[in-house]
């Protein structure tokens, strides 16, 4: 238990493990629609196209611009994919990777005619939760407690319209605008992501979660809760592994990236229990 | 069937549908009272959801009209309740049997507000007509087809609709699910509502319907059920795709 | 023109003709079976393989190929499972293969730097040891779309019917994978992970957006691939930025000209999808 806890004696430990909580909690409950929606490639499109918004915010405004220009961008892009979902000439998934390939390309452009480029790149893309301040905290709350209340508003509309767009949609909801809720709830999570785990690493938040949640659970209450509890404990014991690895063994690891592995080899874990449970019934 | 008394809910007054630029359904014309149900037969691609969803506001009327419940059909979109086919859904979806019929009365919940008392009651008395209350908890895909499919009725019954409209919901249902269903849209039809139904089944069109619309792309009949569902028009209905079978027995090729 | 005048300019010309072409081949068939979000999580998943490859001190493309296959074979029993969401498995992999590259590197020194390499790309440091591979690699994938192109398209459209027909539909959707995985490990090195995708994916979809019949459309997908690879370099150049950036953004033009231009210049519209 000592071993679980002796990270987080200093503030900026304390601080990163807030951030991963918060994070991971809200993340997590966005996961859930995501992977019910099957908005896996949509949540990638959007971590890639807040990019340029990231850099153009920080080349205008430093740090503290950076989350503005990402939710610029975070608009923006969900506008344009909700529509290009909606009505588009070629195959859905190619105008999708056109969309995220040019976006991010425009975000790499801007980020080398910099100078400091390959720090900045990696900031940007794969975060510094262990750099995380407390207005950076703050943040992180309040959009996701936006997020947490946008979707316990809309939430009973948004899981019709997940279940039975026919149905909704004769029912006289607007599919478009829920789309469009739902994606801007995507891109923000992406925004608070940002600093902490970067655009890259925050599409494993957004869909591992869920997606273990729904291999253990088939009730959305349990999808849900398991969700959220699977990123609580990733958060942690990523923190943990990737500083204990630092202190104790010398080993440098993105602790961005532990969190992430831990997430994954938790949903192994939930494959794994699904699996035997498929075998015993 | 007894003669309708209710006041017409539907009128179809020489209405065409087309999608964008290509007209798909010309010239439908007739009437449906409260406490009537039609069945609507045609061949596949003859327009017959279409129409469904024309009546829903969805599709564009370029000629005539269709008026729901005396305003348009946009407007009239509260009081019609719509079910689907019960294969369009996904079986695996992580909702009960209760949640879905619950879904009946998010529009009358309105936006940012819970289901309450009555809007639950009103769930479990319309799970009841359909006679699948003990699987109120069950998950909605461990349901057999028929099952489901009046799960989806119970969630417009719910709604309390005074036009009910069903997309082909007999396809392939087992005969006490069959039973249930047609149990349930009698009480509809008995408490004034009218139905109409989408369906290849030309003796439940019989048994439950009192006028039949016979469809292919144009309306080639709308009339009583017995003066309606004859050989001749039939053929002409399903283009020599009906065989004929001793007299007046008519059978049809999907 | 400047862009001959040096070796290295020159190289990276060569590779950015060759890299154009491969992925154009390629990406028709991408495009026609809605693979690109696979595509973009194979471009991440490959990216540990490309670090233990560079641990362990192994041909780069080699150890990400090998790799590659790997992550292909994972996927695809992955995808195959009954009562799988394909998305969300895709997405797994995809976190998991890149944080697990980015965690190695992190172990290493010059941490920054090398992954900055992979992310844009590195095509002004090419080789002409590279240039070959890239060769051999555009030689093979194009004599192996050649030989069963035809038979792909068909799997491509009407699965049941192959399967009916008797084609071992699943070892060729597997091959096609496959294709795809070697083209991503050798296009990244060039023009970056995320890029990639869009050289695949870009020209591919444009030229479909001219051409219903599936020769023109891969001719025009390797030309586009091709002309981008140019106009993206030339621009790379005169303006100081990355150059796998110029590229990506130079192919998303042409396709963004390419929905403006063709319904106009075709006369008709555009068909609405391919399938």
């Amino acid at each position: 238990m000592r071993y679980l806890l002796e990270p987080f004696g200093s503030p900026f430990m304390q601080r990163a493990l807030a951030e991963a909580l918060l994070l991971g909690a809200v993340a997590a409950v966005v996961s859930v629609f995501v992977v019910l929606r099957r908005l896996s490639f949509v949540a990638d499109v959007l971590t890639h196209t807040v990019f340029p918004g990231v850099v153009i915010g920080f080349v205008v405004a430093g740090t503290s611009g950076i989350v503005w220009g990402a939710s610029v961008f975070a608009v923006l892009s969900t506008v344009l994919i909700t529509v290009l979902a909606g009505r588009s000439r070629v195959t859905e998934d190619a105008s999708m990777a056109i969309v995220l390939t040019g976006f991010f390309a425009v975000g790499v452009v801007l980020v080398s005619r910099q100078t400091s480029f390959t720090s900045d790149l990696t900031a940007f893309l794969f975060g510094r939760i262990l750099t995380v301040d407390r207005q950076q905290l703050v943040v992180t709350a309040v959009i996701g407690a936006a997020v947490l209340l946008l979707l316990g508003l809309l939430g009973k509309e948004l899981l019709f319209r997940a279940f039975d767009p026919a149905g909704a949609e004769a029912r006289g909801y607007r599919v478009l605008a829920l789309d469009l809720v739902l994606n801007l709830v995507v891109a923000l999570v992406v925004v608070a992501a940002v600093r902490a785990v970067g655009t890259v690493l925050v599409i494993a938040l957004l869909v591992v979660p869920g997606a273990a949640g729904r291999l253990l659970s088939d009730r959305l209450a349990g999808i849900t809760l398991i969700a959220v509890g699977t990123a609580l404990l990733a958060g942690w014991l990523g923190l943990v592994a990737s500083w204990q690895a630092s202190v104790n063994h010398g080993l440098r690891l993105a602790s961005g990236a532990t969190v992430v592995l831990v997430l994954v080899l938790l949903y192994g874990v939930a494959a794994a229990i699904a699996t035997a449970r498929k075998v015993r019934a | 069937m007894s003669e309708p008394t209710g006041p017409v809910l539907l009128r179809f007054d020489h209405a065409s549908l087309a999608y964008g630029r290509a007209r798909v359904v010309e010239d439908v014309h007739g009437s449906v009272h409260g406490g009537e149900a039609v069945a609507l037969i045609g061949p596949n691609g003859a327009g017959k959801s279409t129409l469904l969803r024309a009546v829903l506001g969805l599709v564009d009327v370029v000629s005539g009209r269709i008026e729901v419940l005396g305003s348009t059909p946009a407007r009239a979109r509260r009081d019609v309740a719509y079910v689907p086919q019960v294969d369009t859904l996904d079986a695996q979806f992580p909702v009960s049997v209760g949640q879905v019929v619950l879904m009946g009365r998010y529009r009358d919940v309105g936006w940012l507000r819970r289901p309450g008392v009555r809007d639950r009651a009103l769930a479990d008395d319309a799970l009841e007509a359909v006679g699948l209350a003990e699987r109120k908890d069950d998950r909605f895909g461990t349901l057999s087809g028929g099952q489901r499919q009046r799960v989806l009725l119970a969630r417009a019954i719910a709604q309390q609709p005074r036009l009910l409209l069903l997309d082909e919901p007999f396809n392939g249902v087992d005969a006490v699910s069959q039973q249930a269903l047609l149990a349930a849209l009698r009480r509809l039809q008995d408490d004034g509502a009218a139905v109409v139904v989408s369906t290849h089944d030309l003796a439940l069109a019989h048994l439950a319907c009192d006028e039949v619309c016979l469809l292919n792309k144009h309306q080639v009949a709308f009339g009583p059920t017995e003066a309606t569902l004859t050989p001749e028009l039939l053929r002409a209905a399903y283009g020599g795709q009906a065989l004929e079978l001793a007299g007046d027995s008519v059978i049809v090729a999907r | 023109m400047s862009l001959l005048q040096d070796g290295y300019a020159r190289r990276a010309l060569i590779e950015a003709l060759l890299v154009g072409a491969l992925c154009g081949l390629v990406g028709v068939h991408v495009v026609l079976r809605r693979l690109s979000f696979f595509t973009m999580a194979m471009t991440h998943a490959t990216f540990p393989g490309v670090v233990l490859a560079a641990l362990v001190g192994v041909d780069l493309l080699l150890g990400s190929g090998l790799f590659g296959v790997l992550v292909v074979l994972g996927v695809s029993w992955l995808t195959t499972r009954p009562r799988s969401d394909s998305a969300a498995a895709v997405g797994v992999v995809l976190s998991a293969g890149f944080a697990l590259g980015v965690a190695l590197l992190s172990a290493q020194a010059g941490f920054t730097r090398d992954l900055s390499a992979y992310l844009v790309g590195s095509i002004v440091t090419v080789q002409t040891g590279d240039l070959v591979k890239t060769a051999l690699v555009l030689a093979a994938v194009a004599l192996t779309l050649a030989l069963v192109g035809k038979e792909l398209v068909f799997g491509a459209f009407d699965r049941g019917g192959m399967v009916a027909a008797g084609y071992p539909a699943g070892r060729l959707d597997l091959l096609l994978l496959l294709v795809v995985e070697l083209t991503v490990v050798t296009s990244v090195p060039a023009v970056g992970t995320i890029q990639a995708v869009a050289l695949i994916v870009a020209p591919a979809a444009a030229a479909r957006l001219w051409s219903d019949r599936i020769g023109p459309t891969t001719a025009l997908a390797v030309l586009l691939g091709m002309a981008s690879g140019v106009v993206g370099l030339a621009v790379s150049q005169a303006y100081q930025v990355a150059a796998g950036a110029a590229i990506v953004l130079a192919a998303c033009g042409f396709f963004v000209l390419s929905v403006v231009v063709a319904p106009v210049v075709r006369g008709r519209p555009v068909p609405l999808g391919v399938g």
